[in-house]
């Protein structure tokens, strides 16, 4: 069971909180479900850009405010070293934005991976940071727009941090949103350094209206 | 998967045949296992990405322990060399996920479960 375990720390954020209602049980799975089909298709498609086979974490996914949003992610990324990150932007049916972190060992291995010369120039590694960043955002949005039939569109990628410790990135003043739900998967390449994280952030609105597609995603199983 | 979902899926070509099925759900590999030792599991339906111990795992423990039982992958990892993995390690299916309910009974006839 998720996301029935909300932390208020000030009553402040307890008004704020007051209308999201935690999923019931089944939608949880149900939305567990959903994320693990969409993450699967991301994972293919990496895996297919990167000719090799990519192993999938089990797909996290929390409620989560943006004061406590550094140590959650923290927590998730193993460790606080330097990072670098793509971000995009998402609406329609859910809005929200998603952020895909590449542990900085993975992100100088990409070009290798890719069959690239390892020595690229920095706008080069940029473009291969955006070009993986956006594949994995556009089939996991594709994923749950199919899985939930729900239209979904997506913005550009834009980079957000190159060699970046991670708790300089997730700053509130970078972030649109007080709380939302957050879906995590790792991604990690066997034998080499590549690691990546997809974060998906839903905002506040997208919590109650997920609930009604849920609903119906259930009834058309 | 849950429990309701794959009663669903297993409804129909198991009515049809007139067989009466029994269904234990596992939260993770290892509950898995311990419930294919305690001979509640003629057919596994095996998720790959789990907490504790994941569906590979739980194949090669199987494979360790004679493999008495047909054992059909469901996953969203849907990468080719998933798919092959499990083969190899003696899963006799992979289905992927979202799930069709054709997909489970084309297997389950192939292998004269039902």
């Amino acid at each position: 069971m998720y996301c029935t375990n909300m932390a208020l720390s000030d009553s402040a954020d307890k008004t704020t909180l007051m209308s999201i209602q935690p999923y019931t049980e089944d939608q949880s799975d149900a939305l567990q479900e959903v994320v693990n089909i969409a993450m699967g298709q991301a994972g293919d498609s990496l895996a297919r850009i990167l000719g090799n086979f990519v192993a999938l974490s089990v797909p996290r996914i929390r409620l989560v405010t943006v004061k406590d949003v550094i140590k959650t992610v923290t927590d998730m990324v193993d460790n606080n070293a330097e990072i670098s990150a793509i971000r995009q932007s998402f609406s329609n049916s859910l809005r929200g934005e998603a952020i895909v972190v590449f542990a900085q060992a993975g992100a100088d291995d990409l070009a290798d991976l890719m069959g690239y010369d390892t020595d690229l120039d920095q706008s080069a590694k940029q473009e291969l940071l955006l070009e993986v960043g956006n594949l994995l955002v556009g089939a996991v949005i594709n994923g749950i727009s199919e899985t939930l039939k729900t239209d979904l569109s997506f913005s550009a990628p834009s980079l957000m941090a190159e060699r970046t410790p991670l708790d300089q990135v997730l700053v509130p003043e970078q972030l649109s949103w007080s709380h939302a739900l957050l879906m995590e998967v790792n991604f990690t390449v066997e034998n080499r350094d590549f690691k990546c994280h997809l974060l998906m952030f839903m905002t506040e609105e997208t919590i109650d209206s997920l609930r009604g597609i849920l609903d119906e995603f259930m009834d058309g199983i | 998967m849950t429990p309701e979902s794959l009663e669903k899926w297993l409804f129909v070509p198991c009515r049809h045949n007139g067989i009466s099925i029994e269904l234990t759900q596992a939260e993770n590999g290892e509950e898995a296992l311990a419930a294919y030792r305690d001979g509640k599991a003629e057919v596994m339906f095996l998720d790959l990405t789990m907490p504790v111990m994941d569906g590979y795992q739980v194949l090669e423990q199987l494979q360790k322990e004679q493999l008495n039982t047909f054992v059909v992958v469901v996953s969203a990892d849907i990468q080719p060399k998933a798919q092959e993995r499990v083969k190899k390690l003696g899963a006799i299916a992979f289905i992927k996920k979202p799930v069709k309910t054709s997909d489970i009974e084309n297997v389950l006839h192939e292998y004269g479960i039902v």
